[in-house]
């Protein structure tokens, strides 16, 4: 399905012209259905991984390495080929959805240029598809939610309208970057068991982004653990939490908290693709999302 | 003007504090320390010229109207046969003069109504805030035209007007942030062991937002020159014979009428350049422009 | 709604206090109020008679304020105090020279300002070094200075456009006006193409608008939809303000153009000191630049839907 080989990015100081390398030589091979967990530390390269795939690294940055999608080096594609498979292959899911969609454009707008404009499909065909959509990922009010705008649904909400975003298109490969972190605590099982049932029953790979070691066991295939820019330990989950063999793998198995139901500490993840997070300073009460 | 650019510039390197002084160059770039010349020529022309002028700047002969440049007048005269370059070197006096007063007053009492407002808060904040409101629906040039309406023109009036005229502008900035240094804890600390509140604003607030105020002045000194000058251009500011940057522009507008435009565009640039180059060099020591541009 | 009450009552206590301001200012001058109404003239004893009943001397303070308000409100905004025309006849037949002024100006600001800003932040590269450039020119050149040289350049060098008057009819009227709007409008032209470059290039490294280039959208609505259209909200705000600022600018326009706008009535009238019209005029202008600034917050309001559905509840 996908071949990362060799992957090195570097950002370039624009003061002083120094390279400083993000990823060491990242080679990750991923088959068609399966997920593999990312997890690491912040700043640990995930995200920056992601953001290679797709193409949008920051724009000071120098990357070497290939990344093979079926049979395409995304590296050299010209950028209209790339528009294009960002469109039909690939979707991401980013973690913070409130700063993910356009805040001045309704909720139908976002679905709508994902299948229409981005995917060539008719306007009319998509309005319905975008209705079935959202109540595949669980949305009851649909009518009420594809006329809402961002800020008056709450992240829950939101992330579900991302996701069905991305799996409208049927795409090989979904992304997802820290998808619950940004939620709350009560909403987070919840978006990653529908993530979790959706890309089964459509059989995409995935690769998923994470600094929660349980989260990403119970949701992938194969988890591969980064450290400083490079993939330390890959194997399954069992094999990561039963028996670690690289040393900073079993300081992380160490330090996971271990009382039943104890939650996973505010990570603020530096190394997503977030930019700023601008669902911060608005009203949790505004969200509809709640009576829906 | 170019013949004593060069000369401060070979100057500088000499001065003891070089480091200091390198740190400060690298910053500004090459424009800005031609920004830098252009403005110590301007403040030297304000301090020292009118002792070097080779002319009285005041007085012409009516034989000598609109003179075209030559050995003796390098700029021409004016329509009264006063030397132009005479007049442009005095004139940078009363135009740095009177943004010095607008500066400073502003400077001064925005930072009192600020720190005012700041320290004792709640009704007295509201207050004198809705007071602020009130100069605020006036456009500040008007309000400066109003003074002058009232206490008649002249260079001291005119630019105690436009200070009023400011204030609002600076207050408030200034009591944003001094605002956020009141609600740090070790100012309360300081209140609570009751240090009375002109001496934690001297001591501890005042510091804090020193750079605020010093930028805002750079900023307003620029705004200030600019609005002075168009004072003298409609007649209410600085009154003739005086030599002023404005009064020029605006004596000059009917030499331009038939002709002669070149008291009026003289002037005129001394203006643009003054203004620029302070713009220029307050915007990359302040910073923001370094930000912008390494983000493109 | 309530948005809206609360600010127009905010408005209206503003209008009210700075029209004390205005009226106040009469006896603030030194010496008396007649003295400074009569400012040395030589004057009839019924002209004085006159002066002394139109800013009713007679009574307490604030009957004076309230008959003076009171005539402001019923349109009898008295009689100049040097040629005795009635005040409210006289700015009548000057605002619609400001207006059409400002009309063109504002079209300018909008046009030029905001169509270099996308320019200079879409393109990148040389163009955005040109208009950052004459951005920071436009600026430092008072609208003063840079009447003179439109004038002498397009005027008097090329004749390609008339030196004095306002023209009449409307082809005319814009053609007469063109430089005067020109010079009005230009610092205001760099301010908002500078603000408009900002936001746009800011914009485009929003999350969004990286997430929409990752869902593979056309370039096209990446840019105009998402970037563009996004940046402008802010920008909107901007321009209101310049618009509004223009009121102030037009003094120094009219008056070098010699344009027979309300901005060249006041600074003629502080000239000649004619306060009667100075008060009248300065009343009429604070109006103006309060209305035309809450007009921007409301509109504001109406176009960005984060503000308008918060407000809206």
């Amino acid at each position: 399905m996908i071949d990362i080989s060799n992957l090195e990015l570097g950002i370039i100081d624009p003061d002083s012209g120094a390279n400083k390398p993000v990823l060491k030589g990242i080679s990750l091979s991923i088959k068609r259905g399966e997920a593999i967990g990312l997890v690491g530390e912040s700043g640990s390269g995930k995200s920056m991984t992601l953001r290679c795939i797709l193409g949008i690294e920051p724009r000071n940055s120098v990357v070497t390495g290939d990344i093979v999608l079926d049979g395409e080096n995304l590296r050299t594609l010209p950028g209209e080929r790339m528009r294009g498979l960002r469109a039909s292959k690939i979707a991401l899911i980013s973690q913070n959805p409130h700063a993910a969609l356009n805040p001045v454009l309704p909720i139908e707008t976002y679905l709508l240029e994902g299948m229409a404009d981005a995917h060539g499909r008719n306007a009319k065909a998509a309005r319905t598809r975008a209705g079935e959509m959202l109540e595949q990922v669980g949305i009851r009010s649909v009518d009420r939610v594809l006329k809402a705008f961002p800020h008056q649904l709450s992240g829950g909400m939101l992330q579900r309208v991302v996701i069905a975003g991305a799996i409208s298109g049927r795409p090989g490969l979904l992304l997802a970057d820290e998808p619950t972190t940004a939620l709350d605590v009560t909403t987070q099982a919840e978006v990653a068991a529908i993530l979790d049932e959706k890309r089964r029953d459509l059989g995409m790979s995935m690769i998923f982004v994470t600094h929660d070691l349980d989260l990403a066991a119970a949701v992938t295939d194969r988890l591969a653990v980064m450290r400083y820019g490079e993939i330390v330990e890959i194997g399954t989950p069992e094999q990561i939490r039963d028996n670690p063999r690289h040393a900073y793998t079993q300081m992380l198995m160490s330090i996971r908290p271990t009382l039943n139901g104890a939650t996973p500490q505010a990570h603020d993840d530096g190394d997503s693709t977030g930019v700023g997070h601008s669902a911060a300073g608005l009203p949790a009460e505004t969200e509809i999302g709640s009576t829906l | 003007m170019a013949a004593s650019e060069t000369a401060v510039l070979s100057t500088a390197p000499g001065i003891p504090a070089q480091g200091r002084l390198a740190s400060v160059r690298r910053r500004l770039g090459w424009i800005g320390m031609v920004c830098a010349g252009i403005v110590a020529v301007v403040v030297l022309a304000a301090m020292v010229g009118q002792f070097f002028v080779p002319y009285d700047p005041t007085v012409g002969s009516v034989t000598q109207r609109h003179l075209g440049s030559s050995a003796e007048h390098f700029l021409g005269t004016d329509q009264a046969g006063r030397d132009i370059f005479s007049r442009l070197i005095a004139g940078a006096r009363t135009s740095l003069v009177g943004p010095l007063i607008v500066v400073v007053a502003t400077a001064v009492a925005g930072s009192m109504l600020a720190f005012t407002a700041v320290w004792f808060g709640g009704k007295t904040d509201a207050f004198l805030g809705r007071v602020l409101d009130v100069l605020f629906a006036f456009p500040s040039l008007l309000l400066a035209i109003l003074g002058v309406a009232i206490f008649g023109p002249g260079l001291v009036t005119a630019s105690i007007a436009l200070a009023v005229a400011y204030i609002p502008y600076s207050a408030r900035v200034i009591r944003s942030v001094a605002l956020r240094e009141r609600n740090l804890p070790y100012v309360k600390a300081a209140e609570l062991q009751g240090i009375n509140g002109f001496t934690i604003t001297l001591r501890h607030i005042l510091p804090n937002v020193w750079t605020q105020i010093l930028t805002g002045s750079t900023i307003n000194f620029g705004y200030a020159i600019v609005d002075l000058a168009a004072l003298s251009f409609l007649g209410l500011g600085i009154q003739p014979p005086a030599a002023d940057w404005g009064l020029m522009i605006s004596n000059g507008q009917e030499s331009l009428q038939q002709g002669f435009p070149g008291q009026s565009l003289y002037a005129g640039l001394c203006v643009v350049a003054t203004v620029a180059a302070m713009a220029y060099i307050g915007e990359r020591l302040g910073g923001r422009a370094a930000a912008g541009r390494s983000k493109q | 709604m309530r948005f809206l009450v609360h600010r127009l009552l905010a408005l209206g206590g503003v209008l009210i206090a700075s029209s004390m301001i205005v009226f106040g200012g009469l006896y603030l001058a030194p010496g008396s109020p007649e003295q400074f109404l009569v400012q040395g003239r030589t004057v009839s004893p019924e002209v004085l008679a006159a002066i002394r009943s139109q800013y009713s001397l007679d009574d307490p303070l604030p009957v004076r304020y309230w008959n003076w308000l009171s005539g402001l409100f019923t349109g009898d905004m008295g009689r100049s105090l040097l040629t005795q025309q009635d005040v409210g006849t006289l700015i009548a037949s000057r605002i619609p020279t400001t207006l059409s002024l400002a009309a063109v100006a504002a079209v300018l600001i909008i046009v030029a300002g905001i169509g270099l800003g996308i320019l200079a932040g879409t393109r990148g590269g040389v163009a955005a070094r040109i208009v950052i450039f004459a951005s920071n020119l436009g600026i430092a050149v008072p609208t003063f200075f840079a009447a003179l040289v439109l004038m002498s350049v397009f005027s008097m060098g090329l004749g390609w456009f008339p030196v004095f008057g306002a023209g009449d009819g409307v082809v005319d009227r814009v053609w007469h006006l063109t430089l005067p709007a020109l010079a009005l409008s230009l610092p205001s032209i760099a301010v908002v193409a500078r603000i408009t470059r900002t936001a746009i290039v800011e914009e485009s490294e929003s999350e969004h608008v990286l997430i929409a280039v990752a869902r593979g959208l056309p370039k096209r609505i990446v840019l105009w939809r998402h970037t563009v259209r996004n940046s402008l909200l802010p920008v909107t705000t901007a321009v209101g303000m310049q618009i509004a600022g223009l009121i102030a600018g037009a003094f120094v326009v009219e008056y070098a153009f010699t344009l027979d706008g309300i901005g060249a009535l006041l600074v003629n009238s502080v000239q000649r000191k004619d306060f009667a019209v100075v008060q009248a005029v300065a009343l009429i202008m604070v109006v103006a630049f309060g209305v035309v600034n809450l007009a921007v917050d409301l509109l504001y309001a109406v176009i960005d839907p984060r503000v308008r559905l918060k407000k809206g509840q």
